[in-house]
């Protein structure tokens, strides 16, 4: 069984689809500092930009993975306006532009215009079945419900008339683009982050907004919770080769779910931080990718003056982490800075085995005054060298009429083209990064992300 | 779409402000307080999944004793009067898994814990003050001593005497003191185990007698009265019978399934109902030093309320949440004490508890 799975092969840690691009890794850096060095700019990427013109009332991209077909879905979600839903779009590469699949709330009989909290958005929840070819999705909550202007799920909790329904599941078959089945994930609670464990038949889950850690079983369709963790709610999970499922608590300690003793456990340290102004706190994952040959994962925190790190999950007791350092600029310490400004997300790695993220960049007139001609806000895609932790300048993601600066989860397709989801101001979005030829290869999704 | 469809909800709602419904949701009046089980920068909180709060007491000497269920039971002693601001764990009960009670007797506190084997009565010393908790400080591990086994049984709640020389306590089955100074364990009779049971203004202690009734323990006769007090009219069956009591007057207070409020009181009976909560069941309450009642209702995800006997009103107060020393929203409580100045000590009863502290607000004089 494992060795049809093609996914994220923590498990074996073992063959990559694209290999070639190691040769061409620099050679690593003293063991003096794991920070990493910038080098110029690499001018040979080109982006391309595709709003969600098929849902106009679409107001953010929470959600994009690759599906287990090598093509590239994201939601197209609605979280502002009263009674808006989620479409699930994919990228045509025939085309060159986006199918709308369908929308959702009529997949799962709960209309947008019910009087509760909608089936707004997906977020970080597509994860891939391999085996069958399915695209797991659940969906998450904040929609108003059509006649009120916000939503809060703790005010509605007791309200059978506003109370969201749940998390709804739904199983996509991507080979003919029909929904196979939902079911309701976890009632009354939106899910924040999903991950597969095809291999045991489990989705993982976070709750919201009682940050209870879910499993679901996708052959029983049964559910268990674990337990709450905290408030903040982390953005991520991950997988380790022994099945454990991580993820974070409030404090900024790693959360691990050990299948074999069910049980959920806390590291005793806390992850990186910057030790100026923040405690550890709130240095939730925001996003986490795998490296190709599966021995580690790369890391960000979800919290102005995002932390980049890498996990070691197969090490150990409690696994090795590495402080890569602040992935935004320097800024004026004594204001908290607005979390859709300072921001890193879209970890994903290329068929060059290099990682790619987006980060923000934003005028500031002390720490980085910008020319007046350039936007005040910027995403600014860069890659990152494992072997060296030199990073490098390869693009600028460009809002043909907004700022781009923040980025929720990226993707690499089976072309070996890059793909971010765009949080903004409407219209918006995905971009896609074109990479250079000699860096694009096919079937570079392989092994496969399992989660969203 | 809201643009091009017909609304169907219920239009009040929709004249709410944003802020109206992200921060009228929480709690409205007073300040709440989440403490970790710790001392904070000096030691880490109870394990998460060992730290549901499900008991309290208050000490006479002003420090809150609590006990917690989960994967294991710890007891705890919280102390927040004069230079100190902690929470000690003062260890596990080997073998529990649940503290139904806490009680603050003479010489020691002591707990009531159940696990596979059935119920005990453990007990430990009073914690001693300790010195500066900004500047040094020492701490020794206290034993936790066995006092009584009730096996095969489950205990449900326990009070302490009135005078602090002896514990009531309530089984699955029925009722008993124990002097946890001789150890001496009394059964004073079959009663059909339910919810909590509570001390009145003339001696008494009570118990659900089945869906109608409540049983009466006169605790200076050690007499068990079955059937003693008619309940009110209501919805009894399956309550998780819980109780507040006014330590000024000795009134309780109590509510049925459905969130209604009553008062008892030994010599006139029970009141009319009070009002109603906004939700139900409630899980527990306190009465502050003016006579207002607070408490929690609603299963999952609870609620504040007050009732306040001055206006004969009940008020919800929103959900809890605390944005001093942790930040953290509160989700299930199972037991109340009030402090020394008249605050409220809420057991949080979930994964990662907090003891909870509510600071009434105070309201302004009319001009």
């Amino acid at each position: 069984m494992p060795n049809k799975l093609a996914r994220r092969e923590f498990v074996k840690g073992s063959a990559v689809a694209a290999a070639a691009f190691l040769a061409q890794s620099k050679p690593a850096r003293s063991s003096s500092g794991t920070e990493p060095a910038e080098a110029s700019a690499d001018t040979s990427y080109r982006t391309s930009w595709y709003p969600f013109t098929g849902h106009p009332h679409a107001d953010s991209c929470w959600s994009l993975s690759v599906g287990p077909d090598g093509r590239i879905y994201a939601a197209a979600c609605s979280e502002h306006m009263p009674g808006g839903v989620v479409k699930v779009v994919r990228y045509n590469e025939q085309t060159d532009a986006l199918d709308y699949l369908f929308t959702l709330d009529e997949m799962v009989d709960d209309p947008h215009d019910s009087g509760r909290a909608t089936q707004c958005k997906i977020h970080y929840s597509f994860v891939p079945s391999m085996s069958d070819g399915v695209l797991y999705m659940a969906t998450h909550l904040s929609g108003p419900p059509i006649d009120q202007p916000a939503y809060s799920p703790w005010r509605s909790w007791h309200d059978e008339k506003r109370c969201f329904r749940g998390s709804a599941l739904l199983a996509f078959d991507t080979k003919t683009d029909r929904v196979l089945w939902w079911d309701t994930l976890i009632p009354k609670e939106g899910c924040r982050c999903l991950l597969h464990d095809e291999e045991r038949h489990l989705l993982y889950a976070l709750s919201y907004p009682r940050d209870h850690f879910i499993i679901f079983d996708t052959r029983t369709r049964t559910r268990r919770d674990l337990g709450r963790i905290g408030s903040v709610n982390a953005q991520a999970l991950f997988l380790d080769r022994r099945h454990r499922v991580w993820t974070t608590d409030d404090y900024g300690h790693l959360v691990r779910y050990d299948p074999e003793i069910d049980r959920l456990d806390r590291s005793p340290f806390v992850l990186p931080h910057d030790p100026e102004f923040q405690t550890g706190w709130h240095s939730v994952f925001y996003d986490v990718v795998a490296a190709p040959d599966g021995e580690c994962v790369y890391a960000v925190t979800w919290i102005a003056a995002p932390r980049l790190m890498r996990i070691w999950p197969n090490e150990g007791d409690w696994p090795r982490v590495e402080d890569l350092g602040p992935v935004t600029q320097k800024r004026n310490p004594s204001i908290p800075k607005d979390t859709f400004v300072d921001h890193c997300g879209g970890l994903v790695f290329g068929g060059d085995r290099q990682l790619y993220y987006v980060a923000s960049r934003w005028r500031d007139p002390v720490y980085n005054p910008m020319p007046a001609d350039r936007p005040a806000r910027e995403g600014v895609v860069w890659r990152l060298d494992p072997a060296t932790l030199e990073r490098t300048e390869v693009a600028v993601l460009k809002h043909p009429t907004d700022l781009a600066q923040y980025v929720s989860r990226g993707a690499v397709d089976r072309n070996g083209d890059l793909f971010f989801g765009n949080v903004g101001t409407k219209p918006v979005g995905i971009f896609k990064l074109h990479m250079p030829a000699d860096r694009r290869i096919k079937n570079a999704h392989l092994p496969i992300r399992i989660w969203g | 779409m809201a643009d091009d469809k017909e609304q169907k909800a219920n239009p009040a709602d929709a004249q709410l402000s944003v802020d109206d419904i992200v921060h009228g949701t929480f709690v409205k009046q007073g300040t709440m307080v989440a403490f970790p089980t710790c001392f904070p920068g000096a030691s880490v909180p109870i394990r998460a999944d060992e730290s549901r709060i499900t008991a309290l007491s208050y000490s006479p000497n002003g420090m809150i004793y609590g006990g917690t269920s989960g994967r294991a039971a710890h007891l705890f002693v919280g102390m927040f009067h004069g230079v100190t601001g902690m929470i000690l764990d003062r260890g596990v009960v080997e073998g529990a898994d649940h503290c139904a009670a806490v009680c603050c007797v003479k010489d020691r506190f002591v707990a009531c814990v159940n696990g596979p084997e059935g119920g005990r009565v453990v007990g430990a010393q009073y914690q001693d003050w300790p010195y500066d908790l900004i500047q040094e400080w020492g701490f020794w591990e206290k034993p936790i001593h066995e006092l009584a086994r009730l096996p095969q049984e489950r205990i449900l709640h326990a009070i302490a005497s009135p005078d602090r020389t002896f514990i009531i306590g309530l089984t699955d089955r029925k009722l008993f003191t124990l002097n946890a100074s001789s150890k001496e364990l009394a059964v004073h009779g079959e009663v059909p185990g339910s919810g909590r049971i509570a001390l009145g203004n003339k001696g008494g202690v009570f118990g659900l007698d089945g869906p109608g009734h409540l049983w009466r323990f006169d605790v200076a006769a050690r007499k068990l009265e079955r059937r003693a007090i008619a309940l009110p009219a209501g919805e009894w069956a399956d309550v998780p019978l819980t109780w507040a009591r006014d330590e000024h007057t000795g009134l309780l207070y109590t509510a049925d399934a459905r969130g209604q409020l009553f008062s008892l009181d030994e010599d006139r009976g029970f009141s009319s109902p009070l009002g109603r909560t906004a939700i139900s069941p409630v899980a527990t309450m306190a009465v502050t030093h003016d006579g207002r009642l607070f408490g929690f209702c609603g299963n999952e995800l609870a609620n504040l309320f007050c009732y306040d006997p001055h206006t004969r009103s009940v008020a919800d107060i929103g959900a809890a949440v605390s944005v001093l020393e942790r930040r953290r929203y509160g989700y299930v409580f199972a037991d109340a004490v009030t402090g020394r100045d008249g605050q409220i000590f809420f057991g949080e009863n979930d994964d990662l508890g907090h003891l909870w502290i509510y600071f009434p607000s105070i309201a302004k004089r009319s001009a």
